[in-house]
């Protein structure tokens, strides 16, 4: 049995979705709200892997009692654990490309991405509910870095140079993948394939996050990527789970900053 | 052709040579000093343009990312697998290859870093090492680089990166005491990629990383330490470095 403890369809519950209805799974949706942090009640985020992750809100995959989380990680394991169809090439040099893709998404896209999400959409969204009610729960969070990364969301803390260098690490991937997709539709020159699903969760939010950064006129290719994924049927299943009506303003506290700079 | 670009057994570079190792694949060694900054020299920029090590070329095709070139190894060559078949043992070699890469590598580092690679550089020539930096082609390598030579970790960031240390040894030592290795229960390259870098705490952090504190850790490193494919990747170290490795042999 699969059931999948997700958000919102956006960034990580995004991309964890979209590969379910591509494979074409049946599973059991378990729509927790992040930000009334109902999920640190939640036993399969107590796991030691989930409970320590480094992505920060994130969905947790339970298949047969195993929990999988990391959402990268959880797309190629549902595409190892399911054979069709296969959403990697069947070569070393395809699957190496998704993971150094994979790498990039999720070391500087990816906290980029939730810096710019949060600081626009969760400040407002905590202002409608009891922050010192959230501001107590947070306080209970056993992980240093995910309780502080609430703390900074409680306050609103978002210092001016971190939005300046998420605003210039989302232009540095986005380049790369503008350049890639000058070779082909998709950003493997084999096809369709979890590297596009996990760019997706995080790319989706951003024409109205940074419409300035992502304008068609700077990166014509990666907005008509944009507009294929969001044409496949698993894609728009997915984002139809919507309650809010708006999943890419659906923004929790994501992986940290690099520290070293 | 296979040619590895590498540094010392150790961290990054020691990741694909221990794999190659392990699946018994022959490969071409090309050394470069990483603190002599062979690895910005135009000669290696024409290899690798980024300028990062390791690199490995295997029939044309240049591979970087160590952790996604021990994949690359394990899938493109015969021998023996060295990802687990179990699905969930292979997401949990992933999940930890994520864990010591993005968490626990870049705190270790960092106080490596500054109490051995900043002051074995900054005795050199101010200038040549100013020039050095500008050579490097990505902006947070050039960072990174400037930080450790130039010793500006703040205490604060140190402390951080020591909290961190400390943190991730308790979670290793609680899943080596949930299974035999840190997969499950096959030797894989989860184990291989954090030996890479959990050799050296019991080194630089005795104190909490050690046989009473954290035998399970211990023991695994033994275990992986006395690996012939192990032996024969330190005894590839140029320096003093990869000697350090032997604190691991067993007392007859």
């Amino acid at each position: 049995m699969l059931e999948l403890f997700h958000w919102e369809p956006n960034c990580g519950s995004l991309k964890v979705l979209v590969a379910l209805h591509e494979k074409g799974l049946d599973f059991t949706s378990r729509w927790v709200d992040f930000i009334s942090l109902d999920q640190y009640g939640l036993a399969p985020f107590a796991d030691p892997e989930a409970a320590m992750t480094i992505e920060g809100e994130a969905p947790v995959l339970v298949h047969d009692g195993a929990v999988i989380s990391d959402s990268f990680n959880t797309i190629l394991y549902l595409d190892e654990a399911f054979a069709a169809p296969a959403l990697q090439p069947a070569t070393a040099e395809g699957q190496w490309r998704i993971q150094v893709w994979a790498r990039q998404f999720a070391e500087v896209l990816a906290p980029a991405v939730c810096t710019l999400g949060c600081q626009r959409y969760l400040t407002a969204a905590l202002a409608q509910r009891d922050r010192a009610a959230l501001g107590a729960r947070a306080a209970k969070i056993a992980v240093q870095e995910r309780r502080a990364a609430w703390e900074a969301a409680l306050t609103g803390s978002y210092p001016q140079a971190q939005l300046e260098d998420s605003r210039r690490k989302v232009g540095l991937v986005l380049a790369k993948v503008e350049a890639a997709l000058a070779q082909s539709d998709w950003l493997l020159t084999t096809g369709y394939s979890l590297a596009d699903i996990d760019l997706f969760g995080l790319a989706n939010p951003l024409p109205s996050l940074v419409p300035d950064v992502v304008g068609a006129a700077a990166l014509p290719r990666f907005n008509a990527w944009l507009e294929r994924v969001r044409a496949r049927p698993a894609v728009r299943v997915a984002l139809a789970r919507s309650r809010s009506g708006h999943p890419e303003q659906a923004f929790a506290p994501g992986p940290e900053h690099s520290r070293w700079g | 052709m296979l040619a590895l670009y590498h540094w010392e057994p150790n961290a990054n570079s020691g990741k694909p040579m221990l794999a190659l190792a392990e699946k018994g694949v022959e490969f071409e060694s090309r050394y470069l000093d990483l603190l002599n900054f062979d690895q910005h020299k135009p000669e290696y920029l024409k290899i690798n343009p980024n300028g990062t090590i390791p690199a490995m070329v295997h029939d044309g095709l240049m591979l970087t990312e160590s952790t996604a070139i021990m994949e690359y190894a394990d899938a493109a060559f015969q021998g023996p697998p060295l990802r687990p078949r179990d699905p969930v043992e292979r997401w949990r070699m992933r999940w930890w290859m994520k864990f010591f890469d993005q968490y626990f590598g870049p705190s270790l580092s960092m106080i490596g870093w500054s109490i051995f690679v900043g002051p074995s550089v900054r005795s050199r020539d101010p200038e040549q090492l100013k020039a050095a930096i500008e050579r490097i082609p990505l902006k947070e390598r050039r960072v990174a680089w400037s930080k450790a030579i130039y010793g500006s970790f703040s205490p604060e960031e140190l402390a951080e990166s020591r909290r961190r240390v400390v943190f991730g040894v308790g979670a290793i030592e609680a899943a080596l005491t949930r299974h035999p290795w840190i997969a499950g229960n096959s030797y894989s390259l989860a184990d291989m990629n954090g030996f890479n870098m959990v050799y050296a705490v019991p080194l630089s952090v005795p104190e909490v990383c050690n046989d009473q504190a954290t035998p399970h850790i211990l023991e695994w490193l033994r275990k992986i330490y006395e690996r012939p494919a192990t032996k024969k990747i330190w005894a590839m170290g140029h320096t003093q470095m990869a000697a350090r490795v032997g604190y691991l042999a067993r007392s007859k």
